[in-house]
């Protein structure tokens, strides 16, 4: 158990931040703006009081099916009112402010969810919606389970004293790779499933040179399908100018992984790293999987 | 002349009838019976009305006709079919003041009270810092003439741009999604706040603008004749191309970049009713109020509960528009 002591140690010194979760007024009708809150709100059975979704919401499939007020950061007033919401769950990043404005004018109540990305940070989101929506003791519930999921991550992140360096790419859009720097989804899905970013000096998605890759030459290279969809397929990507001088284009390490399962950070992304985590270190000694 | 007059009444009311309908259309359904209703579905109607749509569709209306209006001057004084609040820089220098602060705002204490305000107050800024440039810059070495102008704004749009790639390149993942959205234009901000101020600087450069209808008239004749018949030239180019800055600037600076609205409505004014000023300028400030209420509608109800941005339904409006207009325009 010392690893997840470790972790909990290390979150604590970190600092969660605060989260403004108390029960809300009334939760019986609910929208939701971001993929990892819908993820949630049906982890803990409650999605038959989901009346609208944001366009990140794709997980469950089923979700995809319920009415869109768009992107997260950018959500129509008067088409979130139309659905006489009762309560709308946040992301961090939603908006524009003003909508947000004449949303609390209209006296919809708004809550939302604080960011951070590590493994606390999920827990975080589903306790803070479990208490939104009275459901407390279901959020605990599904809490307990992932930390599992969490404890096995963090026995990897033991073994793997000398760990694997990894590019996270968002896409190659325009022939350059857009890759995770500091301070981003991707890095802490990086540092989560125990891999070493080699680009730790950039602050956010930034497009990187092909000479400063082949330079930062990682030996995994991991991919959102739709950055891999664009360009063509898997070979495509090692045969990219940019990437085919790393030793991950040379040695066929490319894992390519559901976008929103590895950056939502939602539940899914615990398994997702778990998966990756596997794929990057191999099976942990003592483990039947 | 009566018929000149005939259809300017006529876009009047097409720009009243606009209104009309965009008011009592969208997403959430209000009913006149219930929205004078003492209870609480009216007081829900009654806040929608007043507070949401209301801002929303003045807003759409006055920045519709201010671009058109702006256009139609700026073709105008150089004489060039081309011409649109973008050759004098205004709205790449909106959009680059607009950026900037959104990209370093969020390092500048500013209080609550201001908070609205600070995006509009650095795309009014970045608008005319851009456009004052050109404006000294073709003083001061060259001719304060058409050809000097035209060719100034390709090349500060250039700049503008590079400092656009700048800030993206500078900005966070969320930052740049912002600047996204604004760059594609959005009436979806509008509140009571934010657009009267805005409303009332472009309706203090319309009728500036409005002012110049004579002297336009007789700049088609040229520079030089013009000055024969009594125009101040030098006067009526300061006036035109800064009220223009004002008037497409403080739209652009509430709404994002919408484009082709003030290139395309001036043409199909001079379409409907002939080239002269005493027509289409007015022409312009009703149709362009009027296609602008209808293209933010479409963008509020075609994807309803979500919406599109504007910039995008009046370019895909405006840009198959202006091809016809091309082809129409070849010899035969």
């Amino acid at each position: 158990m010392l690893p997840r002591a470790l972790l909990v140690a290390s979150v604590a010194a970190l600092g969660i931040p605060a989260l403004a979760c108390a029960p809300a007024r009334d939760a019986t009708r609910i929208a939701v703006a971001g993929g990892s809150l819908t993820e949630i709100v049906y982890l803990l059975g409650a999605q038959d009081r989901i009346v609208a979704v944001d366009t990140t919401s794709n997980y469950p499939e089923a979700a995809t099916a319920l009415p869109s007020v768009g992107y997260v950061r950018n959500l129509s007033v008067e088409g979130l009112l139309s659905l006489s919401p009762s309560l709308i769950l946040g992301e961090d990043d939603m908006g524009p402010p003003a909508v947000l404005d004449q949303l609390a004018q209209a006296g919809v109540e708004t809550v939302r969810v604080a960011e951070q990305h590590d493994p606390e940070g999920i827990f975080g989101k589903i306790a803070c919606i479990g208490e939104v929506l009275g459901m407390g003791d279901e959020a605990d519930a599904r809490v307990e389970d992932l930390r599992a999921v969490a404890d096995r991550l963090a026995a990897y992140r033991e073994v793997s004293e000398r760990s694997p360096r990894v590019a996270m790419l968002l896409n190659l859009r325009d022939g350059a790779p857009v890759a995770a720097g500091d301070n981003t989804s991707g890095g802490g899905f990086l540092r989560m499933a125990g891999a070493r970013n080699v680009f730790p000096s950039i602050d956010g998605w930034k497009p990187v040179s092909p000479e400063a890759f082949a330079a930062a030459n990682p030996d995994v290279i991991v991919i959102p399908e739709r950055g891999v969809r664009a360009l063509g397929g898997v070979a495509d990507v090692a045969s990219h100018p940019s990437l085919r001088l790393t030793s991950a284009a040379r040695n066929g390490r490319i894992v390519v992984m559901d976008g929103m399962a590895m950056l939502g950070f939602g539940p899914r992304t615990l398994e997702a790293a778990l998966d990756f985590a596997t794929r990057l270190h191999g099976p942990v000694v003592g483990e039947s999987e | 002349m009566v018929r000149r007059i005939r259809i300017i009444v006529l876009l009047g009311a097409a720009l009243i009838a606009a209104l009309w309908y965009a008011l009592v259309t969208g997403a959430v359904p209000i009913s006149l019976a219930t929205l004078f209703e003492d209870s609480d579905a009216g007081a829900f109607q009654r806040m929608v009305f007043a507070e949401i749509r209301s801002p929303r569709v003045v807003l759409a209306a006055f920045v519709g006709s201010s671009l058109a209006l702006a256009g139609a001057s700026l073709q105008g004084l150089f004489r060039n079919p081309l011409a649109d609040p973008g050759v004098i820089g205004v709205s790449s220098g909106a959009a680059l003041g607009a950026i900037a602060m959104i990209v370093l705002g969020g390092a500048l204490d500013i209080p609550n009270w201001l908070e609205p305000y600070v995006l509009p107050l650095a795309a009014v800024a970045g608008g005319g810092l851009v456009t004052a440039f050109i404006y000294l810059f073709a003083r001061r070495f060259g001719q304060f003439s058409i050809v000097t102008i035209l060719l100034l704004g390709i090349a500060v749009n250039a700049l503008a741009g590079v400092g656009i790639g700048a800030f993206q390149y500078l900005s966070d993942d969320a930052q740049l999604r912002t600047l996204t959205f604004w760059m594609m234009g959005s009436f979806g901000r509008a509140t009571w706040l934010a657009v009267l101020p805005a409303v009332a600087l472009m309706a203090l450069a319309g009728i500036f603008l409005f002012g110049q209808q004579r002297a336009l008239d007789r700049l088609q004749l040229g520079e030089a004749e013009a000055r024969h018949v009594g125009v101040d030239v030098k006067r009526v180019k300061r006036l035109t191309v800064m009220m223009s800055a004002v008037a497409a600037g403080a739209g652009v600076a509430v709404a994002g970049v919408i484009g082709f609205v003030g290139l395309v409505v001036p043409h199909l004014a001079r379409l409907i009713g002939g080239a002269a000023h005493g027509f289409v300028l007015p022409a312009s400030v009703f149709l362009g109020g009027a296609l602008m209420v209808c293209a933010d509608l479409v963008a509020r109800t075609v994807v309803v509960p979500a919406e599109l941005p504007v910039g995008l339904v009046t370019s895909a409006i405006g840009a198959p528009f202006f091809l016809w207009l091309i082809a129409r325009a070849r010899p035969r």
